[in-house]
């Protein structure tokens, strides 16, 4: 037996269990931090929902959601974007997919107009974070914090969005990592989703 | 664009059909005179129904394998079940501040 036979026989490395999940760890990381993020976006529903419930005077300021029901029809109309242009990378259209996720870009774009449009709207009427005109001081906190938290995740989503449409098209990202972001994407949505009903629809003046 | 691509999205825009449909009737129930405890329970079971739908076809959760499948719903479950242990207290408030009666 030859010398570097031997050593290699002395180093080899232990048999390796399979990863159970089979999947890129990249993919596994993004799931993790969904999961992070999900808990965290419940506690903040949780805390809303505790103040509202246990406040009797809670305010409901909104007349009309027609501006919601706009900003939800895009937030929807962005994640079916987003996964044409999850299909076009797959697929390797490398023009469709940058058309698709740059179109997924705008709609993020209108989305955070609009929602800030939404808050000026409200602060203009005198709610701020410690103020109320309408009672407790509480309402203005937790819509903020709610509301802003989702906002926050919107327009660094829609930053990413660029980046990662500008580095697929000059080839440095491939459709593993469109994959990557239609995940984050796709949660945002989700997250709106709770969001409109329990916050603006629970709050409708009546 | 090939076959099972062409499908695939057809089963995307499916789904996107149904939230906006899904979407639609919650804006309907907000604007209908119903107690607020039933209102949440209705808004609620849509927003689930709508999340399964986006976790399982828009994130494609059920193509990914079934451990990893069970890893996620389990997981999720138990954190989202244990954080509804805070709502007793919400209600010893509110009993509190309606008619003053009771620990504060």
């Amino acid at each position: 037996m030859s010398e570097a036979h031997l050593t290699m026989g002395a180093h080899s490395a232990p048999p390796m269990e399979a990863p159970p999940f089979a999947m890129p760890f990249k993919k596994l990381a993004m799931w993790l931090f969904i999961m992070s993020d999900v808990m965290t976006f419940a506690a903040c529903v949780a805390a809303y929902s505790f103040l509202r419930n246990a406040t009797p005077d809670w305010p409901r300021p909104f007349h009309g959601v027609t501006g919601v029901a706009i900003m939800t029809v895009i937030m929807l109309t962005s994640s079916l974007t987003m996964l044409m242009a999850l299909q076009a990378a797959k697929a390797a259209d490398k023009a469709g997919a940058f058309r698709w996720m740059m179109i997924t870009a705008a709609g993020g774009a209108l989305f955070t107009f609009l929602h800030i449009r939404d808050w000026m709207g409200m602060i203009n009427q005198g709610v701020g974070l410690f103020s109320n005109p309408w009672g407790p001081a509480a309402f203005g906190a937790a819509f903020y914090s709610i509301t802003g938290f989702s906002l926050l995740h919107i327009v660094v989503g829609t930053i990413a969005l660029i980046i990662v449409a500008l580095r697929y098209q000059g080839g440095r990202y491939n459709a593993d990592d469109v994959e990557l972001f239609s995940l984050f994407w796709q949660f945002i949505g989700l997250v709106w989703l709770f969001i409109v009903p329990l916050v603006y629809l629970m709050n409708l003046a009546r | 664009m090939t076959t099972a691509e062409g499908s695939g999205m057809k089963k995307y825009v499916a789904v996107y059909v149904v939230l906006l449909v899904l979407t639609a009737l919650q804006f309907i129930i907000g604007y209908q005179n119903i107690e607020g405890s039933q209102m949440a329970v209705r808004f609620l079971t849509f927003a689930i129904i709508e999340s399964l739908l986006v976790v399982l076809f828009f994130m494609n959760l059920g193509s990914e394998k079934p451990v990893f499948i069970k890893f996620v719903v389990y997981f999720m479950l138990f954190v989202l079940a244990t954080m509804n242990y805070i709502w007793t207290d919400s209600f010893r408030l509110l009993l509190f501040r309606v008619t003053g009666f009771g620990p504060s």
